[in-house]
């Protein structure tokens, strides 16, 4: 079924992108390497701003140019992938930076390794932050994804390119409705996901759901 | 014991943090870090533990230079304790306290027992407090946290940065006297840094001045503000003499210079007397709260003899005329 194949992309887009993004994130907080930090972020940044459209069209010339799939799952996913970056990448990065940086002079005049401090101290206080980047970029990610429809790469796309090009209405809404719920089962189900892993103490700083 | 050996550090820019800062702090021994805003106090602090690394010269803690151990072993030796207090929000009371334990891999018994024992000790209710989350406590209980914290994994060596100036005065004073307190039931070494003359000269047992990095005298409070070394601690001192030579005066250096050789028996407990090292504040503070005119002097358990509230004020009022009289 479409909307399966249509959750199947998303959740490939968003592990791959967190797998990315994450350490990315946590390495450019921590780093003194200023300009690489601002520069990549820039890049990103970049990519954000193409209409996702063009974005697609764009890595479907590049893959024909250098002879990879031009439809299909490979491309759909380079596209999902690079706007799934930035708000992870940029929310990890802001959610390490804005932990008390004299809670960190503590934890490590306290004897805590690097390793220990990001652990056991810096993921778990900007937990709320990274959470948030990845349910906006969970999102999208769902909403994009139906755009991927034009390079075959299946999904409720599918059904709303079909219904657009018949001007069937009963495929329009096959293929809209579906991703509308999905985008808003998955914020839910990620906000609880949110509330279940921020430590308690902290509860007065996320008071959303 | 801790050696400084000309310790220096010059900062990236040019900036000399410390010069040359050479002293020895004895065991169990309180030293006051004191001095202005750069003077490089807290810089010093952080040398010790190696938050900072030295441009030049030796640290010794008992005879092992610190720049040959590892540092994290190292910081997990001495408590740290500072002005923001620093409490990890997401932990609560009992976790926060457990963590140097934790690293040190102490036993699950022992960390649950030291942690009730920690709260206790500055005084907080264990069953109470130990759930507790940092947010749900107020400023002074916070830094009592802190201040367990750090003595936590009971290291021989405590660092604390002006750990109350981020608390009003009179939890300030709380803390100051709790402290106080503390030091005579633990045998600790702390080095504590304060900008606040009447703090270091209430809780040091040595205080260290230092002005642009540089020593300037190091003295116990009263030895600091009878002899000054130089000009700039006159200035520092400034108009507060007085104030300062009342708190730190004991009625054994200007009444009773040296102790009879016969212990007269002793009309009434030690309890209800003044102790000789009471300061001229704390006597005057003794008579304030009684109609007597004369209150026996023990120095321990031995009769010193009888202080009259007439003799008191006379001796104050001479501190007030040596010390130029405006406070």
């Amino acid at each position: 079924m479409r909307t399966y194949e249509h959750i199947y992309l998303t959740f490939i887009a968003m592990v791959i992108a967190i797998i990315i993004a994450l350490p990315l994130g946590i390495y450019f907080a921590r780093t003194r390497l200023v300009k690489l930090t601002s520069t990549v972020m820039g890049a990103v940044a970049v990519i954000q701003t193409v209409p996702s459209l063009a974005l697609i069209a764009f890595i479907v010339v590049i893959f024909a140019v250098i002879a990879l799939p031009t439809i299909g799952i490979v491309p759909a996913l380079v596209a999902l992938v690079l706007y799934a970056l930035l708000p992870i990448l940029r929310n990890t990065y802001t959610g390490i930076r804005q932990v008390d940086p004299s809670i960190i002079e503590v934890a490590t005049g306290m004897g805590m390794k690097p390793r220990q401090i990001l652990f056991s101290v810096e993921l778990p206080l900007s937990l709320p932050v990274i959470m948030a980047g990845i349910r906006i970029a969970t999102v999208w990610t769902i909403g994009i994804a139906t755009l991927c429809g034009l390079i075959g790469a299946g999904g409720l796309g599918d059904l709303i390119l079909k219904g657009l090009r018949s001007i069937r209405v009963d495929y329009l809404l096959a293929g809209t409705v579906p991703a509308a719920i999905l985008a808003l089962i998955f914020d839910w189900i990620l906000g609880r996901l949110e509330n279940w892993l921020t430590p308690a103490g902290m509860e007065t700083t996320s008071p959303n759901k | 014991m801790i050696t400084f050996d000309k310790v220096s550090k010059t900062f990236p820019g040019g900036v000399q943090a410390v010069r040359e800062l050479s002293m020895e702090v004895a065991d169990d021994e309180t030293l006051v870090l004191l001095g202005t805003s750069g003077c490089g106090k807290t810089t010093t602090l952080k040398i010790i533990n190696r938050l900072i690394e030295p441009t030049f010269g030796h640290i010794l803690i008992n005879g092992k230079d610190i720049m040959e151990q590892d540092p994290i072993q190292l910081r997990r030796r001495i408590g740290y304790a500072i002005q923001e207090i620093g409490l990890f929000p997401h932990m609560t009371v009992g976790e926060n306290i457990a963590v140097v334990p934790g690293l040190l891999k102490w036993s699950r018994e022992k960390i649950e027992e030291r942690i009730d024992g920690l709260l206790n000790m500055v005084g907080l209710e264990p069953d109470h407090f130990r759930d507790r989350f940092p947010a749900q406590l107020s400023g002074g209980q916070r830094q009592r946290i802190g201040v367990a914290r750090a003595l936590a994994a009971d290291p021989p060596t405590v660092l604390m940065d002006e750990p109350f100036g981020a608390l009003d005065p009179i939890t300030r004073e709380q803390l100051q006297n709790e402290l106080i307190e503390l030091q005579s039931e633990i045998k600790k070494t702390i080095i504590f840094v304060t900008h606040d003359i009447f703090e270091a000269v209430k809780v040091g047992d040595r205080i260290a001045l230092l002005d642009a990095g540089v020593l300037q005298q190091l003295a116990t409070p009263s030895e600091l503000v009878e002899n000054p070394a130089n000009e700039f601690v006159d200035q520092f001192l400034g108009k507060h003499r007085f104030q300062l030579s009342l708190l730190t005066k004991t009625i054994k250096m200007v009444i009773y210079k040296s102790s009879p050789d016969v212990s007269t028996l002793s009309p009434e407990p030690p309890d209800s007397g003044l102790s000789a090292r009471s300061s001229l504040i704390e006597a005057l503070d003794m008579f304030k709260n009684t109609s007597r005119k004369a209150l026996p002097v023990y120095d321990g358990k031995r009769f010193l003899g009888n202080l009259e509230k007439r003799e008191l004020l006379q001796v104050i009022t001479q501190v007030l005329e040596d010390t130029g009289g405006s406070s």
